[in-house]
This record gives structure tokens, C-alpha cells and sequence, in this order.
């Protein structure tokens, strides 16, 4: 006979107030799922989230109020939530769940984790510890008004990276450079310029003219010839931006008049370019002022929603640099400054030469508060959606308890119900990909790149940590003496050393190479991934028809990056290296757990990464 | 009361704003001044009630009011977060006030241990002359009543789109204290069959009996009042609206962006495109039927049966869970669950057999699942109400029309429409 505890059977009430759960973030999802587990009968809870709390949360993330702004989420979390139900038994860590600390002996501590992430590096983390310590996990995400769930458990189903992510989309560089089309490019535009002046310079953050564009010259050695007369008439360009602007001592006049006057001027010798699209207009800042508007009247309403003539933004820009330029200041020599959505002058900097740059290119300018959203990535939140979602969770969760994992499904909320009448739309989940590098039994993958231009360094933070999320990984060579290549402990790899050196590695490259001599590596590629298109647009699509594209609320997907890490996509840009000469390619395993030091340690000797011969 | 809706100012603060920014940036300014001139009744704060005061207290309506007579129990509160757990034995509106208040200062909230029954009409009938005719400002009041110790309704009343001239005479009346007159009118008046002139309300009702909620939203569609209503038993819940015959709303649509002129052939002019960044409001209007067209279906027709393959079981289930109520006066309970299991075959059978339809149409499966009231059920329904009463307050996107059931075991939720065509 059928006991109930509330709307649950008794077995299964009872096994929710001795099991042990991790909540992996104590955002807006997190706080709702907080408060449900506790309703719902879970005792032991660890909560984990490195972050504090903002005034911006405050619209959904119900655990918290404006006397917690600054303080640890997971804290606060932890004692709102406790006082739903005193009797729980809940700990909060305020940390980073990618620290080594909580290795996979830690994971093992739990019946189910539960993710309520917003970013894909953890999401990527907390997927490969739960399949190394074979603990079933709860997926989530939500973007606006739509939302996902899915359960991911070792052998049975789909991990979070069987299938690959579309990566952040990136704009061409001469686009960002020359010819600016939209606003995001002038907004891309104006955070480079940024970093070029404040912060770390990049050097694929460029923000003077790109002198080779090939559409200027239609064909490659005017280019070339063009890009080597810059250099040689020793072009401002050649100069760090930054220390040109440090030797003006940051004058915003001189500063406005180069980025907003001179290089202009220089793009429209560029004449090819403006043949077919309206020329930029260089602006002046003498004669702005000259011509400023009498004293406008204070528009009302909110300051951020207002779109400011052009001389309001060139007085934005004039005291936001010269905020910036103090706080680099008082950072001392050689500081510099990280852009962040949330420090105003940072923003009014972006704001500012984003908006002039739109105006000089024909666009209608923004609202602050519209290039916010752009530069700053920003995803929309809403209580319900999250409270739909972690509801969701939960009922996901006590499936896995009740030991009907089969019946578990991955589940999307959708704005408005689809053509089968669905607002929410459960889907079977999906078998483990064969080939997926994380959680094929015999993971594996192989990577072409040229040993002679490689270092072991970029092998490590370019390759195993950039491309396969790895946080801490060690290699050692398979020559049978067990040569550690790159180690997790600090100062015992030889960074700077390229591949190609290594004698070892050569034999196995050159013999590799052979198997793949008609192909080589595009121009300008570092490595590729053999088997797989690097940026693969959107996942494959699920078999039902209703499984709409995956938004899953990640920071890093939904929006445009503003950091190309990527390769150059523009069609047009041709670059000047030659080809690459000797091309190797290297088989190397990628063994699921090693995204931490700690667990590479705990499990060493099947776990290393192989170069196989 | 009267005060503020008179000078209600309808700029975003920036203390606002900055709170705000988040659902700003998906719903817009106007919608969120809209809610934020919305002041909300809400009577039954169980765990379904709290959700929605919770979601709607986010969202930064302007005034909330929580109406429960009941006192605080261990059962009413399983799936109650407002409560306290040292509140055991008051009333459960009162107890709830200090959490919802704290969920955000910016909204007034406030309590009320009454009945609704008990307040007089004319009680009410001086706030109705409080209200101001505002193009601006759209008025909403939400209300939820217990009735008896299992009877939960929950309500948005009171959007004011144009109030006639006569109506301000008596703006200046002293307003009752209970309630501050939140436009509470809209929603007795509904109760108890007052007319409400001009005034346009909104009714939203949870786990009343289905008498109970046919009345109210007969009255409503009368005076054209939008009503909701849902209801949480156990793995299943479900919410129904009626917006009236005429829902007016904007949508938002991507702007198609013409190529200039002068610039058609370019290498990145491309042909008219959509561009992501512009977007412009279409209106629109949507139409409803009652509850009691939309719970009298005839399934005899052949036109009915045809489409009886795709029609969720829940909207039965629905009815038979209606028809417990009405029969027992209470929901499913736990503490008797052989009993209810028996009676709930029982109606089944008796429902299925009523509207013509084979038994095999729900099988034995849910019985054992609909008890009590489940947080994460809560949860998940309490957010598309919550969802749902948002749009209808601000105006904005098409609203569910005109059934949404959640079936948790399946993680299945379905927007389906009852009634006719």
C-alpha cells in the first residue's frame, strides 16, 4: 500500500532527508532551487559560488536584499534558505568550484549535483568531475523567458560537451577596423580601444586602420606593398597605442582628434573601400566645440535610456578618460586597468567612443544603457523563468532518487507553446556520443599542428587548457620512460620549448604526418582538431521537432565576443605569412578527469595524456 | 491610496532601474511601468499563492495586498516559504507580510486577516470612485480569498482604462484601511455582482471549487473582468484564463530594415534584412470564452471526438479533481488516502462516464499523485501564472489561451484551448 509523506512516497521522502546534494551556484536559479529543496524535504545541502551579491540580482534572486549587496552569495543563500526550514543541515562554500580543492573524492560526497551555472567554463568543470567521480548531474539554464534542464549521468546519457557549443561569434578584424557596418562592430571597436589604452594590449585588438585590408587593394600585393610602406614611413600604428597615448599624457583632445579625425581621414585614402559604401565622416573636436549646442536642457526620465548629441559624447569621452587615466594613476607604473560592464567610467569610455564611432559611420547612435547590453553581454533574467526551472530540477532530482533515471528528460520552457501546444517540452535524452572526448570510454582525439611553430606552452594553454577546457592537466610523452612534458605544478615545464624540439615527439610526428600529407592547416590556423569543424555553428538538433536551439543562459554563447581569440573569419583578409611549412599532427588522449590537477594526482596512473606513437 | 494613484509618477527611478535592469532589458520600460502602477489583491497565500506573491513582488508591482483568513499549519505550509516556521497557529496572511515585504521594499505590501465574504459591499463600492482615469497608469488588482479551509482563490483585479468623469467626484472619500482600496472593487463587485461601470478588472482564482470559480468568472466576463485561475494538487497543476472577448496587447517584432539607397550594392549592403538590433510593436488583440464554456465541452460531436487523440488527458483529470472538491468540499488529503484513492476511481468513472468518454482515457496512474501541494510543482506553476499575470498587467505578448496543465511526472506542459471556437 502507497504511503505519502505531503504529495511523496514515504521510501523516497525518507531517502531526501538522508541524502547528501551540491548546488553548484547561488544565483537566480540557485536561490529558487535552494528554497524548493529544503520545501521539498532535502536535509543535506552544500551550496558553492564564488561570487557576491549585486544590486542588479536583486530582481530574482529572491534569497537576498539590498542590506546583502557585496556579501557572499552562497552565504546569504545558505542562511535565507535555512530559515525556511531550520532543521536542514546546509554549508556554503564561498569559492570557485573549479578550485583543485574540490577534487573528485569531493564530488563522491553527494547522491546528485545539481548545476545552476551562467558560464561554460564551470558548466564544462563540474560535467567532467561527475562523470570521473560517476555522479549523476542536473543541468540548467535559462536566457529571458526561455529555459533547459537536462540530467546527465556516466554511460546512459549525453555529457554536457558531447555535443559542441556554438562558440562566441567573432567579427573579422578589418570589419572592426575599416569598416564598421553595424553598432556592435563600433562597439567591439570601443572596447579594444580600451584595453589598447588602459588595459592589457592585445594584439588582435587592434583599432587603427588595417592597412592590408585586401578589399582596399582588390589584389594582395598592393596590399603587402601598402602594409610595408606603412611600416616604413614608421606609421603611428607601428607605435603602441598606449605608450602614444601615455606620451600624451592621456590628452583626450589629442587622443579624440587621432581616433576620430586622423584615422579616419587615413581610412578614406583607402579609397576602394568607399566605392560602395558611405564614407565615414572624420570628426573634429575644435570645431565640435565651436559648434556645441547652448547650454541643452536636462532631458528627464533615466540617464542611461538617453541618447546624447555628439558633443555630449565627445565631453563623455573627455571625462571618462580622464577618470581612467587617474585611476591607472593611482594603480601605479606599468598597472593596468580590466574593462568591467559595472565601473561607470569604463562604461561611459565604451559608451562614448562607441557612439561617436557610430555616429562618424553614418549608424544612429545608442542609449547607454543599449551599448551596456551589448558590450556587457548581458542576458535578460526574470524570477519565474528561473522559478519554473528550478522547479524543474527538483522534479528531475527525485526521479534519479526514486531510481527511475529512464525516466528523466531534458527539458525546454519556451516563450510561447510550440505547434504541438508545448510551453514546456520534455525530450528523451540522448545516447553518449562514441566519439566525445570527455566521456568515450577511450577518449581520445587528434590534433594536426606544426611542431616547428608550436611550443609546449601553447600546447598547454592554447590547446589543452583554451580548446579543451582542461584546468590543470599534465602530459607525460609515451616513450616508455614516462618524460613529463607539461606538469601541473608550477615551474617544472619548459614552456618556451617548441614541439619539434623534442626529439621524441618528432619521430611520431613525422611518422603521423604521412597519413595526412595532402592536408595541411589553414593559414593562420594555430592547430584543428581532426574529426571536427573548430566553430561548428549550433549542435545538431534533437530528434523531436519541438527541441529548440540550446540558449541555456551561458554568458559566453548567447552574445558576440568582444575578445576574438578565434581565427580570422573575414573571407576577404588574406595575411601575409607564408604557407606553414611542415605540418605534424599529434594524437593526443584527453582523459575525462584530468580538468584538475587533484584528481590527475588521485588517479595517475591511467589518466595521463598521450602522445601516441 | 487615492494619493498615489493620482500623483503616481510614471518614471522609472533610477534606484528602480538599477534593480530592475535585468527583466527591463527583456520586457521593457513600458511594461514596467505598467506593472509598477499595478497594485494586486491577493487572498490564499498556501504554496501556489506564495509563488505568485513572490514572482509578483519581484517584478515590482506597485502595491501587493496578502487577504487569508486561515491559520498557519503544518499542512497549509509544506510548500509555504513565507511562513515562518514559529508562525504555527496565526493567520497566515499576518504571518507572511515581513518575507514578502523584505522580497523588495520598492512594493508596498501589506496584510489582511479577513474574510472577503464579510466585507459589505458598499465597503467596496467607495474605493470603485478612487480610481483615476489614467491613460498611463493601468491599475491591477489581484486577489485570492480562502474559502472554507481548502478553498483558495487568487486574484488580479482591476485594471482601470478609463473611468467616466462622474466617478472623481467621489476620489476624495475617505479610503477604508483595510485594503487602502487597491481596487478591490473590481473583484468584490465580481463576487458579489456589483457593476463595475467602466471599470476593467482582472481575476485570477486558485484551487476554488469549480461553483465557486464558474460564478466569479461568469460576473467577470459580464463586466469584462480577465480572470485566472490554477490550482496545484500533488505531480499536477493547471491555470485558465479568461482575458475577455477582447485582449488587447503588444508584440514585439523584429524590424525588417530596408537597404538605403545609395548603397544597394555594396560588398555587406545586402537585400532588405532583419535586422536583430530594431524591433517594432505590433498590436494585437486576442479573444476567450468563460470557464463554464470551457469546462461544458461537448464531447459527443463528432468534431469533438476527432480531436480527442490530441487533447491532454490533464483537462480531464482537471475535472474529476474539480468534481472531488465539489463532492468532498476538500482536496485529496493525505491523512485519508485509501479513502480519497477509492472515491478518486470512483469519480473518474462517474466524469468520463458524464461527458461520454471511455474510462481507459485516465488510467488508475494518477490517483496515487495528486495529493497534497509539491513545491517544485508550485514552482513551476506558480512561475507561469506569475509569467502570465505580468503579461496581462503590462500588455505585452500573446497570452496563454486558454489552459495550461503541468504534469511533473512527465515534465509535459501544455497550453491548450477549451471551448468554443
Amino acid at each position: 500500500m502507497v504511503q505519502l509523506v505531503g504529495s511523496l512516497r514515504r521510501e523516497l521522502a525518507e531517502s531526501l532527508s538522508t541524502c547528501k546534494v551540491l548546488v553548484v551556484g547561488a544565483g537566480g536559479i540557485g536561490c529558487e532551487l535552494l528554497k524548493n529543496l529544503v520545501l521539498t524535504g532535502f536535509k543535506n545541502i552544500e551550496v558553492i559560488d564564488l561570487d557576491t551579491i549585486d544590486v542588479s540580482n536583486l530582481n530574482r534572486q529572491f534569497l537576498f536584499q539590498k542590506k546583502h549587496v557585496g556579501k557572499s552569495k552562497a552565504q546569504v543563500a545558505k542562511e535565507s534558505a535555512l530559515q525556511f526550514c531550520p532543521s536542514a543541515n546546509i554549508t556554503a562554500y564561498h569559492d570557485s568550484i573549479m578550485n583543485p580543492d574540490y577534487n573528485v573524492e569531493f564530488f563522491r560526497k553527494f547522491m546528485l549535483v545539481m548545476n545552476a551555472l551562467d558560464n561554460r567554463a564551470a558548466r564544462n568543470h563540474v560535467n567532467r568531475m561527475c562523470l570521473a567521480a560517476d555522479i549523476p548531474l542536473i543541468e540548467s539554464g535559462t536566457a529571458g523567458y526561455l529555459g533547459q534542464v537536462t540530467v546527465i549521468k556516466k554511460g546512459m546519457t549525453e555529457c554536457y560537451e558531447c555535443q559542441p557549443k556554438p562558440t562566441q561569434k567573432t567579427f573579422p578584424g578589418c570589419t572592426i577596423r575599416n569598416t564598421p557596418s553595424e553598432p556592435i562592430h563600433c562597439i567591439v571597436w570601443a572596447k579594444y580601444l580600451f584595453n589598447q589604452l588602459f588595459g592589457e594590449e592585445d594584439a588582435d585588438q587592434e583599432v587603427s586602420p588595417d592597412t592590408a585590408d585586401p578589399e582596399a587593394a582588390w589584389n594582395p600585393e598592393d596590399t603587402a606593398a601598402r602594409a610595408t610602406a606603412s611600416e616604413k614611413d614608421g606609421d603611428i600604428k607601428r607605435v603602441s597605442t598606449k605608450e602614444w597615448a601615455r606620451s600624451t599624457g592621456y590628452d583626450s583632445v589629442k587622443l579624440f582628434n587621432k581616433l576620430f579625425k586622423d584615422d579616419i581621414m587615413y581610412l578614406l585614402t583607402m579609397d576602394k573601400l568607399w566605392k560602395k559604401r558611405k564614407a565615414p565622416i572624420p570628426l573634429d573636436w575644435q570645431q565640435l566645440e565651436n559648434m556645441r549646442p547652448q547650454e541643452e536642457s536636462p532631458a528627464s526620465g533615466l540617464k542611461d535610456q538617453q541618447v546624447l548629441g555628439v558633443w555630449g559624447y565627445c565631453q563623455l569621452f573627455q571625462h571618462s578618460v580622464e577618470t581612467l587615466r587617474l585611476q591607472l594613476q593611482e594603480k601605479g607604473e606599468g598597472s593596468e586597468l580590466v574593462w568591467d560592464k559595472d565601473d561607470p567610467p569604463a562604461m561611459d569610455f565604451v559608451t562614448a567612443a562607441a557612439n561617436l564611432r557610430m555616429h562618424i559611420f553614418s549608424m544612429n547612435m545608442k542609449s547607454r544603457f543599449d551599448v551596456k547590453s551589448m558590450a556587457g553581454n548581458i542576458i535578460p533574467a526574470i524570477a519565474t523563468t528561473n522559478a519554473v526551472i528550478a522547479g524543474l530540477i527538483v522534479l528531475e532530482g527525485l526521479k534519479i532518487l526514486s531510481g527511475e533515471l529512464e525516466s528523466c528528460r531534458t527539458i525546454f520552457l519556451n516563450k510561447c507553446p510550440n505547434l504541438r501546444k508545448k510551453l514546456l517540452v520534455p525530450c528523451i535524452l540522448d545516447p553518449p556520443s562514441a566519439n566525445c572526448y570527455v566521456c568515450a570510454s577511450k577518449p581520445e582525439v587528434t590534433v594536426k599542428l606544426n611542431v616547428q611553430k608550436t611550443t609546449v606552452l601553447s600546447l598547454q594553454d592554447r590547446i589543452l587548457k583554451e580548446r579543451f577546457g582542461m584546468v590543470a592537466p599534465d602530459v607525460q610523452i609515451e616513450d616508455g620512460k614516462g618524460t613529463i612534458l607539461i606538469s601541473s605544478e608550477e615551474g617544472e615545464t619548459e614552456g618556451k620549448v617548441l614541439l619539434g624540439f623534442l626529439s621524441i615527439l618528432q619521430g611520431i610526428f613525422l611518422q603521423e604526418q604521412e597519413k595526412h600529407s595532402d592536408e595541411e592547416l589553414e593559414r593562420d590556423v594555430e592547430f584543428e582538431v581532426v574529426g571536427e569543424a573548430p566553430d561548428k555553428a549550433p549542435p545538431p538538433q534533437n530528434n523531436q521537432e519541438e527541441v529548440n536551439s540550446i540558449t541555456n543562459g551561458n554568458k559566453d554563447s548567447a552574445q558576440p565576443s568582444t575578445s576574438s581569440k578565434g581565427e580570422h573569419h573575414c573571407s576577404f583578409c588574406v595575411h601575409k605569412q607564408k604557407h606553414e611549412e611542415l605540418l605534424g599532427s599529434i594524437v593526443e588522449k584527453v582523459p575525462t578527469p584530468l580538468a584538475s590537477g587533484a584528481i590527475v594526482a588521485s588517479v595517475k596512473h591511467s589518466l595521463q595524456t598521450f602522445f601516441v606513437a | 491610496m487615492i494619493d498615489m494613484i493620482e500623483k503616481e509618477d510614471p518614471v522609472i527611478s533610477e534606484e528602480e532601474a538599477a534593480q530592475y535592469d535585468r527583466q527591463i532589458r527583456l520586457w521593457g520600460l513600458d511594461a514596467q511601468k505598467r506593472l509598477r502602477g499595478s497594485r494586486v489583491l491577493l487572498a490564499g497565500v498556501g504554496g501556489l499563492g506564495a509563488e505568485v506573491a513572490k514572482n509578483l513582488i519581484l517584478a515590482g508591482v506597485k502595491g501587493l495586498t496578502l487577504l487569508d483568513h486561515e491559520q498557519v499549519s503544518e499542512d497549509s505550509c509544506r510548500a509555504q516559504f513565507l511562513v515562518p516556521v514559529t508562525a504555527q497557529g496565526q493567520n497566515r496572511a499576518q504571518a507572511s507580510l515581513e518575507r514578502a515585504q523584505n522580497l523588495n521594499p520598492m512594493v508596498e505590501v501589506h496584510a489582511d486577516p479577513g474574510r472577503i465574504e464579510d466585507k459589505p459591499d458598499d465597503f467596496f463600492l467607495q474605493f470603485d470612485a478612487s480610481w483615476t482615469p489614467s491613460e498611463i497608469c493601468i491599475k491591477k488588482v489581484a486577489f485570492s480569498r480562502q474559502h472554507r479551509s481548502y478553498l483558495r482563490v487568487l486574484g488580479v483585479l482591476g485594471q482601470l482604462d478609463k473611468l467616466g468623469p462622474t466617478h472623481q467626484s467621489q476620489r476624495h472619500q475617505p479610503t477604508h484601511d483595510f485594503t487602502r482600496g487597491h481596487g478591490v472593487p473590481g473583484l468584490v463587485s465580481a463576487l458579489f455582482g456589483h457593476d463595475l461601470g467602466k471599470v476593467k478588472c482582472e481575476v485570477c482564482l486558485t484551487g476554488c471549487s469549480r461553483d465557486l470559480m464558474v460564478r466569479v468568472d461568469q460576473l467577470c466576463s459580464k463586466h469584462n473582468i480577465k480572470v485566472f485561475c490554477g490550482d496545484v494538487h500533488g505531480y499536477y497543476g493547471y491555470m485558465f484564463c479568461n482575458l475577455g472577448p477582447e485582449h488587447n496587447y503588444v508584440e514585439e517584432k523584429p524590424k525588417v530594415v530596408k537597404p538605403p539607397a545609395d548603397s544597394n550594392d555594396g560588398p555587406e549592403a545586402k537585400k532588405a534584412k532583419i535586422d536583430p538590433n530594431e524591433t517594432t510593436m505590433v498590436k494585437k488583440t486576442t479573444s476567450f470564452c468563460t470557464l463554464k464554456e470551457a469546462l461544458e465541452v461537448d464531447w459527443t460531436s463528432e468534431k469533438a471526438k476527432a480531436g480527442l487523440k490530441r487533447t491532454p488527458v490533464d483537462y480531464f483529470l482537471l475535472h474529476v479533481l474539480l468534481k472531488f472538491h465539489t463532492d468532498k468540499g476538500r482536496d485529496p488529503d493525505p491523512k485519508s488516502f485509501p479513502e480519497d484513492s477509492q472515491l478518486l476511481r470512483q469519480i473518474r468513472d462517474d466524469v468520463l462516464e458524464a461527458l461520454a468518454l471511455s474510462a481507459d482515457l485516465l488510467n488508475d496512474d494518477f490517483i496515487s499523485y495528486c495529493f497534497s501541494e509539491m513545491s517544485p510543482v508550485c514552482a513551476v506553476v506558480g512561475g507561469v501564472l506569475g509569467q502570465e499575470v505580468v503579461k496581462a498587467l503590462s500588455q505585452r505578448d500573446p497570452p496563454h489561451r486558454n489552459f495550461f496543465f503541468f504534469d511533473a511526472r512527465k515534465g509535459n506542459g501544455v497550453v491548450d484551448y477549451f471551448g468554443p471556437n
